[in-house]
């Protein structure tokens, strides 16, 4: 049997504690009946052992995304509506769990930094409530795009300049509507509602189509609650600062074009009734909500990556941690070409200059 | 005339006269606007947390009073608004002085008072009354929600609004201390025959602000030579080929250098301010 049927059969016991044997490795799981989303008026209640379910089957598709990069883990230890924590380092990890030291300019030291690559890790995160995953746009392995770069990531932020690390695989592009639904209390953000995401879904595919006459393929996925994330996945040739002007430059290329429907402000006031386009998250140690990675929002939605030539079919709300894996199985993940798909923005950029 | 900055009315006894508020004086000083020496781009300001380093929005800003160093007490605007404000839109006449009794210490800034529509009567009643009798009115006026001591004067056929400092923002401390010096009668009558040579009325016509117009001139010769530093046309304006702007932005942040602090900075706002919704 494999490792996922294995894990999903022993899930199925009615137990809300017991020890779950992953592969070689085993791993205490407790309080499976926690509810961590609550029961709202058009949804069911769904619990830890929903989430663990749930990680376990998209497993195949999220690890790989996940590979080698530092991870980020916002754990709701009291359901979706409770605290949350947003955890970057982990002081003493299970012998399963791939921990690397990084330096960290906010620690003013190194700091031991979590990298997922199996599926006991993905379920001790999720023991422990880590519900949305955030990993680094760039990754700690050496590639052919990486001639010249250092494996070394302690010491100093200098050393970490020189580094693997400083080089994203992508240039994303994080959009969120500032459009209110109305219902909203004073201060609170912006509800998920039908007008806000699809002038949101507009605006990417004009985005796409912009990018796409540079020549550049570009990825998009729900962010899981109430806008869209795009991706473009480049040869690692930029560090953080170059791929975070080029996303800014971006952002006011579209702004001049769109100027009613986008806005890089950033006060949350001057934002009202536009599409934020935020390109701040382009930065060594930033980071989006993974592809998958389930989101605090009532009905229990994930990150889902879409065809562009379905964005407009979709809803945020399709997506939630009981349909996705079902979604998946039957139409596989439109992202899983997305690491080989790779460009050289740098040559094409003086290709398109010449 | 420029715009008034103030309107409302004078006010004494049973009389009011409606009046508005004009700046008497302004400064012509040359201004510049800060630039980045490398690119030429109008520099933005910010409101920076060094706590948080976060740029921080207006309404996440508050009013704080250092009582002692570095502890503050926090003023809301409810609590502004519980402050009394008598004079919002009358200038309350309380006595009529000697104008040689203010001395010029306490004078800040000068206004030109207007007559409003149809009170020119009443208005020239004051000024011909003050200036036949060689007084002055002191009164308050609230300008910009401070209220303010001022006094009214005759001058060239027009009543001249004077705002004055209160006694208590004149300091008392005069950094002077001469009691012991004495000054014998011949040096006293060599320093008279020195003030009687340069003795004339007073003719500001006379006087110009030289810096000012050297850096005119400066100026002019500059945009003449074409030594100019105008700001590329990127952002903001112009629509600028996208590819040729990505390119820029890449060039732009390779001079940036890697391991420099403020461009570190730069790549890391807002750490945990930034509300993310998606």
């Amino acid at each position: 049997m494999s490792e996922v049927g294995d894990v999903l059969t022993q899930l199925e016991t009615r137990k809300a504690r017991f020890v779950l044997s992953i592969g070689t490795h085993n791993l205490s799981v407790t309080n499976l009946d926690k509810v961590l989303w609550p029961a709202t008026a058009g949804s069911t209640a769904l619990t830890k052992r929903d989430l663990l379910r749930y990680m376990t089957r998209v497993s195949p598709w999220l690890l790989p995304h996940l590979a080698g990069r530092p991870l980020f883990v916002t754990r709701y230890p009291d359901g979706v509506n409770g605290k949350s924590f947003y955890q970057k380092h982990w002081e003493d990890p299970p012998e399963f769990a791939r921990n690397i030291s990084i330096y960290s300019s906010h620690n003013e030291g190194d700091g031991n930094y979590l990298i997922c690559e199996n599926l006991a890790t993905l379920l001790w995160l999720s023991q422990m409530a880590g519900l949305e995953f955030h990993p680094w746009f760039s990754r700690i392995d050496l590639g052919a795009d990486t001639r010249g770069l250092s494996l070394k990531f302690t010491g100093s932020e200098a050393t970490l300049d020189e580094s693997v690390l400083n080089f994203p695989d992508f240039v994303v592009l994080d959009l969120d509507p500032y459009e209110y639904s109305g219902k909203e209390g004073k201060g609170e953000e912006p509800e998920l509602h039908r007008r806000a995401f699809k002038r949101t879904t507009e605006l990417a595919l004009r985005l796409r189509e912009l990018l796409r006459g540079l020549g550049l393929k570009t990825f998009v996925k729900t962010s899981g609650r109430t806008g869209l994330h795009i991706y473009i996945p480049i040869l690692r040739t930029f560090d953080f600062d170059a791929v975070r002007n080029i996303a800014e430059t971006i952002g006011r290329y579209a702004l001049q074009q769109w100027p009613k429907d986008i806005t890089l402000e950033w006060s949350v006031e001057r934002r009202t009734g536009k599409i934020f386009f935020d390109y701040n998250q382009n930065s060594r140690g930033k980071s989006l909500a993974s592809i998958f990675s389930p989101r605090r929002h009532a009905l229990g939605t994930v990150s889902m990556p879409v065809e562009w030539e379905r964005l407009d079919k979709i809803y945020p709300t399709d997506f939630t941690i009981i349909t996705a894996p079902e979604l998946l199985e039957e139409r596989g993940d439109p992202w899983s070409d997305i690491l080989s798909s790779k460009q050289n923005l740098a040559e094409l950029l003086e290709e398109r200059t010449a | 005339m420029a715009r008034a900055i103030w309107s409302g009315s004078i006010s004494f006894g049973m009389v009011t006269i409606p009046v508005k508020l004009f700046g008497a004086t302004e400064s012509r000083d040359i201004s510049f606007n800060l630039l980045h020496a490398t690119c030429g781009t109008k520099l933005q300001q910010k409101r920076w947390c060094p706590t948080d380093e976060v740029e921080v929005p207006w309404n996440e800003t508050a009013r704080g009073y250092e009582f002692s160093k570095g502890q503050y007490v926090v003023l809301t605007e409810e609590d502004f608004e519980q402050l009394p404000l008598p004079s919002k839109h009358t200038i309350d006449l309380t006595a009529f002085v000697e104008e040689k009794e203010i001395d010029p210490v306490f004078y800040e800034k000068s206004y030109y008072l207007a007559p409003a529509e149809r009170a020119e009567k009443p208005y020239a009643l004051l000024l011909k009354a003050l200036e036949e009798k060689k007084l002055s009115a002191t009164a308050s006026i609230t300008i910009r929600k401070k209220e303010q001591l001022c006094v009214l004067r005759p001058h060239q056929g027009t009543i001249v609004l004077e705002t004055l400092y209160y006694p208590d923002e004149v300091r008392q401390e005069r950094g002077v201390d001469i009691g012991k010096v004495k000054v014998s009668d011949r040096e006293l009558e060599m320093a008279f025959t020195l003030i009687e040579l340069l003795k004339k009325p007073f003719d500001p016509s006379e006087y110009r602000d030289n810096y000012r117009e050297a850096l005119a001139q400066l100026i002019e010769a500059k945009l003449e030579g074409k030594q100019v530093v105008s700001a590329p046309a990127t952002r903001e304006t112009g629509v600028l080929d996208l590819a040729e702007a990505l390119k820029r932005s890449v060039e732009a942040a390779k001079k940036g250098g890697k391991p420099k602090p403020a461009s570190r900075e730069r790549t890391r706002p807002a750490r945990r301010r930034t509300r993310k919704v998606g």
